[in-house]
């Protein structure tokens, strides 16, 4: 399935928006400014904005712990994301939810998730929903290597399969569970060895590489939209920062972390798009300038925003129902 | 003391045809299960020494531990110390660390892409190749019980290049300089980036380069072989434009895929016999089904069919050999 320029283009802008949205709320963590944990997918970039690619606005996406990127590349909203790291008020959750949680249901983003492995659930109904209704939407679920070992997982891909479901199940193989490496954690080393198990293709592209992932990913959600059923998609990769912020990360090799880090996409693509005619030297400098005007700006907009209220605490936890049956 | 090397690519067999196509999936513990009949089979034959290369599923410590355990390994099995980078670039270094000992024969598990790595690192060593890859026409369909018995004949033998085909390879050169080589076909396409790698999509290939080729072989080298056939001892390649005029073949380019395409030209390329053009557009030539050499426009391309490729090893040939010379005798 061919990619235009103007697909390739629009790759990069998302991956940069990505990269220098990551790389200021780490900077901005480390000065106290964001509360919470933040899981940062610093060195993902390519996966999710090639995966986007392929999808249409009234598609879904699940996410994982790690879901800035995730949200970025459905076309979530910088101002509202910020806000929300920022614990204000007009943020994502109203500034209750922080990083974990943050959704948005009119761009079919359905929710990062504190619970590793909850996102799989979450896709098959989706993708149910969406063949109940008779529309051609697809679910795409976002996870990482360590929620594979997870019962949903296996539960998940059981059903998408037996059912054919509309799901793209996306494995960003970041070589660690938290901080167990995948080599100890599981023993495979091809997650996607795993969709064989439940009559489902499973591939592995180098997820460094958006135009790897952009190809595999086109091809299973054309799969998934013709009514042919799931994918398990793994996508090779490697996070360059810790768990979360403020791990240390003492556990990966200093010699491995090198490594990967030769890989990094966002260097190797945008001189892949130079060197092909895709975009000039002047063009990514002036995406780089309005993607760190962007940023800026989402700063700005969240730091003016007002915190919740101290009676807003209970809002939003429970139901009517409680509510109601309360005032009896 | 009689060794062979083996050499198994955990990442074979898992690419994105299985997506477009109906693609065979062998998962690792397969391959681990081929090696240990490999082995055992090698053992039995008189062998003494197993290499394996390092990888990053371990598939030779996987092959030990299984047999060690089950009390049945008796030939010594090793693993070459080298650090892995998990590229083809492994296997070349393998293959070249192999042949450096003295193996009598290598064993190669994976598809056309991993053989192609491991005959960069030879020169003359026996090379039987095991098909576990994905559309695999130089690798061949076989139990592993029956490779590792071909492959012990071939180390225990004093010639074993009789029973062997000192098969062709392609060489490509971009302005002058080599860049690299491919065993069964060198694609051209009009994509300008590797991607995915593979190459499946009839309409962005223009230019086939093959070094033999047969209907009944899977991918682009099928459409030569649908359009004329040239065997492994033909001494002559196939050079073939595809376009939307001229002869229309079917041919199964992919697993379970016949596709219909137009053969605008054909021509046999002799051994040695330049096939040249300029790139027009960028493009990438595909080696033995991924996409490896990005073209610039305004490149000089040429590829060439020689006869300097590995010895492959002729299973049933050598299997025949060995019963000749009673190596199945018991003493």
């Amino acid at each position: 399935m061919a990619i235009s320029k103007e697909q390739m283009k629009d790759m990069y802008v998302k991956m940069r928006r990505i990269r220098d949205f990551e790389s200021t709320a780490a900077k901005l963590f480390a000065e106290g400014k964001i509360p919470g944990f933040v899981h940062l997918y610093l060195g993902e970039e390519a996966i999710a904005p090639a995966v986007c690619e392929c999808l249409r606005d009234d598609d879904f996406i699940t996410s994982t712990h790690r879901g800035h990127g995730h949200i970025i590349a459905k076309g979530g909203d910088l101002n509202l994301m910020m806000a929300e790291l920022f614990g204000r008020e007009t943020g994502y959750c109203k500034g209750k939810g922080g990083s974990m949680h943050i959704a948005d249901r009119d761009k079919g983003i359905l929710g990062a998730n504190g619970i590793v492995g909850a996102g799989h659930c979450i896709a098959c109904g989706a993708g149910l929903s969406a063949k109940i209704r008779g529309t051609d939407q697809v679910c795409v679920c976002f996870f990482g290597d360590g929620s594979t070992n997870q019962g949903t997982f296996h539960e998940s891909l059981n059903m998408a399969s037996i059912w054919k479901l509309p799901v793209i199940f996306v494995c960003e193989n970041n070589h660690y569970g938290i901080s167990m490496s995948q080599d100890r954690h599981q023993a495979i080393k091809d997650v996607a060895d795993r969709g064989a198990a439940y009559n489902i293709p499973g591939i592995a592209v180098d997820g460094n590489d958006p135009l790897a992932v952009y190809e595999a990913a086109a091809e299973a959600v054309a799969r998934a939209r013709a009514g042919k059923g799931p994918t398990l998609l793994e996508c090779k990769t490697y996070r360059q920062h810790g768990h979360f912020e403020g791990d240390p990360a003492i556990y990966k090799p200093k010699e491995e972390q090198a490594a990967w880090m030769e890989k990094d996409p966002m260097p190797r693509y945008a001189k892949f798009l130079v060197e092909n005619g895709v975009m000039t030297q002047e063009e990514v400098d002036a995406v780089d300038a309005q993607v760190a005007q962007e940023i800026e700006d989402s700063i700005a907009f969240a730091d003016a925003q007002p915190f919740p209220s101290v009676e807003s605490a209970v809002v939003d936890v429970y139901s009517d129902i409680v509510e109601e049956v309360r005032d009896r | 003391m009689t060794s062979i090397g083996i050499i198994a690519n955990p990442a074979s067999g898992k690419d994105i045809r299985r997506l477009v196509s109906y693609a065979t999936t062998i998962d690792n513990n397969e391959k681990v299960n081929i090696c240990k009949r490999i082995v055992l089979a090698a053992q039995g034959m008189g062998v003494d020494e197993a290499l394996f290369m390092p990888d990053t599923f371990m598939i030779g410590c996987a092959v030990q531990d299984s047999l060690e355990n089950d009390g049945v390994l008796s030939l010594a099995l090793g693993l070459l110390d080298f650090e892995i980078e998990a590229t083809m670039d492994d296997t070349v270094r393998a293959a070249r660390m192999m042949e450096r000992h003295g193996v009598g024969c290598l064993v190669v598990l994976g598809g056309d892409g991993t053989s192609r790595a491991a005959v960069k690192g030879i020169t003359d060593t026996p090379l039987l190749s095991v098909s576990t890859g994905t559309n695999n026409v130089y690798p061949a369909m076989m139990e592993g019980t029956v490779a590792g018995m071909a492959a012990a004949a071939a180390a225990l033998m004093d010639d074993p290049r009789e029973c062997c085909i000192h098969d062709k390879k392609i060489t490509v050169r971009v302005n002058g300089e080599v860049r690299d080589i491919a065993l069964i076909d060198a694609v051209v396409s009009d994509d300008f980036y590797a991607g995915a790698r593979a190459i499946w999509d009839p309409e962005r290939i223009k230019r086939i380069v093959v070094s033999r080729c047969h209907p009944a072989t899977i991918g682009f080298s099928a459409v030569a072989g649908a359009y004329e056939i040239v065997e492994d001892t033909d001494d002559y390649g196939l050079a073939v434009s595809l376009g939307s005029e001229g002869e229309g073949v079917l041919a199964p380019i992919a697993a379970g895929v016949l596709t219909p395409v137009r053969v605008s030209e054909a021509r046999r390329l002799a051994l040695g016999e330049e096939y040249r053009f300029t790139a027009e557009t960028r493009c990438m030539i595909a080696l033995d089904g991924e996409r490896e050499v990005r073209v610039q426009p305004g490149d000089e391309v040429s590829l060439t069919v020689n006869r300097d490729g590995p010895w492959r090893v002729v299973p049933r040939k050598i299997l025949a050999r060995a019963a000749e010379l009673g190596m199945y005798k018991i003493k």
